[in-house]
């Protein structure tokens, strides 16, 4: 155990920080790479609203706004206060939502897009896999070969084109389910059995467009990885021995052929902070991606540095958790 | 009663694509006769129907495999089995491995990576003979394993721990935890060296001397069949061409694929070269006609390009399928 943690754990975490390191530096850096002075652009646009201020006034807010944008000093002592902020979980103001911190935009958005996101990658990667297993293991199936079909054919669909034919169909032609927005305009989210309904209700179609097609890549990748699988020493030994075709695709087919499928499960769910974007503007869904366009539409750099740097966090600490919990799924890579 | 006995075995790989059907002829008129309590060897080169025969009597015959005449009959207790027409559930639970197992070609990467070896014991023992009590099931595997001279502690390691002589062990171990009639060993030690071989063959010999139950060794390797076998049967393109007692064979081989085969052997104390046969073996999907062997044969004749030979008795048990040796025994 101790072996473990100096020769793996700590070596592992050490490369973990080095990655958000790097990663932030370089989200700090590219904003700041712009020719635009984010101080006297907010000073323009308080000045176009129409409002008069004496100079006096102006220096006054120049000099807090440079402040509050953390741009007071050289390049280094901005970049070693811009760290001191961040472990304080201070990411600055929005620009375009002056003078809301970032930070409490990406809380109000993030739990949105986690809450869609992880639903819809479980599902569809829970489904996705199981399917594509049966289909390449009792590949004479008929509705195993209507569901390869299926999913051969919504697979190179983009996601929000399917996301806009649901909408249409299941909003508008028969009006199932809402058309946009995660919980009725004005009203307060409570805990109560009411709310929990409407949230399933208007999630339904954005989780749906996203199982359809994120199943149907997952059901194609697993299916191939199953084939290859089939034809192993192992799998047939165990189809010689008597073996009932049950155990061997539960004890023998899927634990292999998910390994890989398990990696692209964590880095899939290390994407899901940067949102889903066109999805989430589609269905008018308040999450992370939503917060992204409506960032880039505003120039907003201090809202894109802070999502930015959530998606980078995420990304890392997917990787990280799958690092320590693959040697669970394969004995092979088991720290001696 | 022999424990097997196949008569004119014919079995044939039939595909069709765009069209255009072919037959591979991998089997063709095989008879012989295993008997109860020997180890028999089948020798011969690669794509000679070996495997194909093995998938034949052990009754793993799926298409484009398909039997094309012939019989099978086992003799388990003596209850007969045709195994070409047992139900495959019946053949799933209660032949499989109970009466006839197999230690397959490429042993080494016979144990699913991903689990304990425990795992694998436990799925063959609970697919043949449901054993619910855990302390009872791994003792049958520590007896069965301490009996073959392996450490239990195997049990609790996964494949990728374990050496190739090991994992073939365990291949053997998981073979013959039933005392199964018949053992059918494809290769077994063909990716081992010389040492390991050793062990893994007296291992074998080991197990049959002590349960009187049958092997059949299948390797191109005849220095393994000198060591072990008692009766060999040379296979050349999908026939028998010679059979008889190890011995005979290796000492007064008749049919000239025979004694090219054991004429390539080196030999101790020999420093002339080993000739080889020239020519390639024929293409079973359209095997030469008469004697399949005339086209390499130097001692070919007329009668050997347009007739099939019939095997002939030369003792009670040597037997050989070649013109040749018929005229000579009819002078």
């Amino acid at each position: 155990m101790r072996n473990f943690i100096l020769r793996y754990l700590l070596p592992r975490l050490g490369q973990y920080l080095v990655v958000i390191f790097l990663g932030v530096t370089i989200t700090y850096i590219i904003p700041r790479l712009s020719p635009s002075d984010p101080v006297e652009r907010q000073v323009a646009e308080i000045m176009v609203s129409g409002a008069h201020f004496g100079p006096e006034a102006i220096a006054h807010m120049r000099d807090a706004l440079t402040d509050m944008y953390g741009l007071r000093g050289s390049p280094i002592e901005q970049y070693l206060a811009f760290w001191a902020r961040m472990f304080q979980g201070d990411l600055g103001p929005s620009l375009s939502r002056f003078p809301t911190p970032v930070i409490s935009l990406i809380a109000r958005a993030l739990p949105w897009t986690l809450g869609l996101l992880i639903t819809a990658v479980m599902i569809s990667w829970v489904i996705g896999n199981i399917l594509g297993a049966y289909a390449s293991y009792y590949e004479k199936s008929g509705i195993m070969k209507v569901i390869d079909v299926a999913s051969q054919a919504v697979r190179p669909i983009p996601y929000y084109i399917v996301a806009v034919i649901f909408l249409i169909v299941f909003a508008y032609f028969f009006p199932i389910f809402p058309a946009g927005g995660a919980y009725p305009v004005g009203r307060r989210i409570e805990m109560s059995i009411w709310a929990v309904q409407t949230i399933l209700r208007h999630s339904a179609l954005p989780a749906l467009s996203l199982v359809t097609v994120g199943m149907g890549a997952w059901f194609i990748g697993m299916k191939s990885l199953t084939s290859n699988i089939i034809s192993e020493d192992y799998v047939v030994y165990a189809e010689v021995t008597g073996l009932p075709q049950r155990k061997i695709l539960y004890g023998y087919i899927m634990p292999n052929a998910l390994l890989p499928q398990v990696t692209g499960l964590a880095l899939n769910l290390g994407m899901i902070f940067s949102g889903a974007l066109i999805l989430e503007v589609v269905f008018v869904y308040p999450g992370m991606g939503m917060l992204t366009y409506q960032a880039v539409l505003a120039n907003d750099y201090s809202l894109i540095m802070g999502i930015a740097i959530f998606s980078i966090v995420g990304v890392a600490t997917a990787v990280l958790i799958l690092d320590l919990i693959y040697p669970l799924f394969d004995p092979r890579v088991r720290h001696q | 009663m022999p424990l097997l006995s196949v008569k004119n075995l014919h079995a044939y790989y039939r595909t069709e694509a765009y069209g255009i059907s072919r037959t591979v002829r991998a089997v063709d008129d095989v008879s012989f006769e295993l008997q109860k309590n020997e180890i028999y060897g089948i020798a011969g080169e690669s794509s000679c129907g070996k495997t194909t025969l093995i998938k034949v009597i052990s009754g793993s015959i799926k298409p484009p495999l398909r039997i094309e005449g012939g019989t099978m009959t086992y003799t388990f207790d003596g209850r007969d089995v045709d195994i070409a027409s047992v139900a495959p559930e019946v053949m799933r639970r209660e032949i499989r491995w109970k009466e006839i197992s197999y230690v397959m070609q490429g042993s080494m990467s016979i144990l699913n990576p991903v689990r304990r070896v425990r795992r694998i014991f436990r799925h063959v023992v609970d697919t043949h003979q449901g054993i619910d009590d855990k302390r009872k099931f791994e003792a049958l595997c520590r007896d069965h394993l301490k009996k073959l001279g392996l450490p239990p502690d195997i049990l609790q390691a996964y494949p990728h721990q374990l050496s190739g002589g090991m994992k073939q062990r365990i291949a053997i171990a998981l073979a013959t935890i039933f005392r199964p009639s018949l053992i059918i060993a494809d290769e077994p030690t063909t990716a081992l060296d010389v040492v390991v071989q050793r062990g893994v063959l007296q291992l074998l010999k080991d197990i049959q001397a002590e349960s009187s139950n049958t092997v059949l060794l299948v390797t191109h390797d005849m220095a393994v069949h000198a060591n072990v076998a008692d009766r060999v049967a040379i296979m050349y393109a999908g026939t028998i061409v010679e059979e008889g007692p190890t011995e005979v064979i290796f000492g007064a081989p008749q049919h000239p694929y025979t004694q090219h085969l054991i004429a390539s052997l080196p030999v101790i104390g020999d420093k002339g070269t080993r000739s080889a046969l020239p020519g390639a073996p024929p293409n079973l999907a359209s095997p030469p006609s008469g004697c399949r062997f005339h086209p390499r044969c130097p001692m070919a004749k007329e009668i050997c390009r347009r007739v099939v030979p019939s095997m002939i008795q030369l003792d009670t048990l040597h037997r050989a399928a070649c013109h040749l040796v018929g005229e000579r025994e009819e002078a």
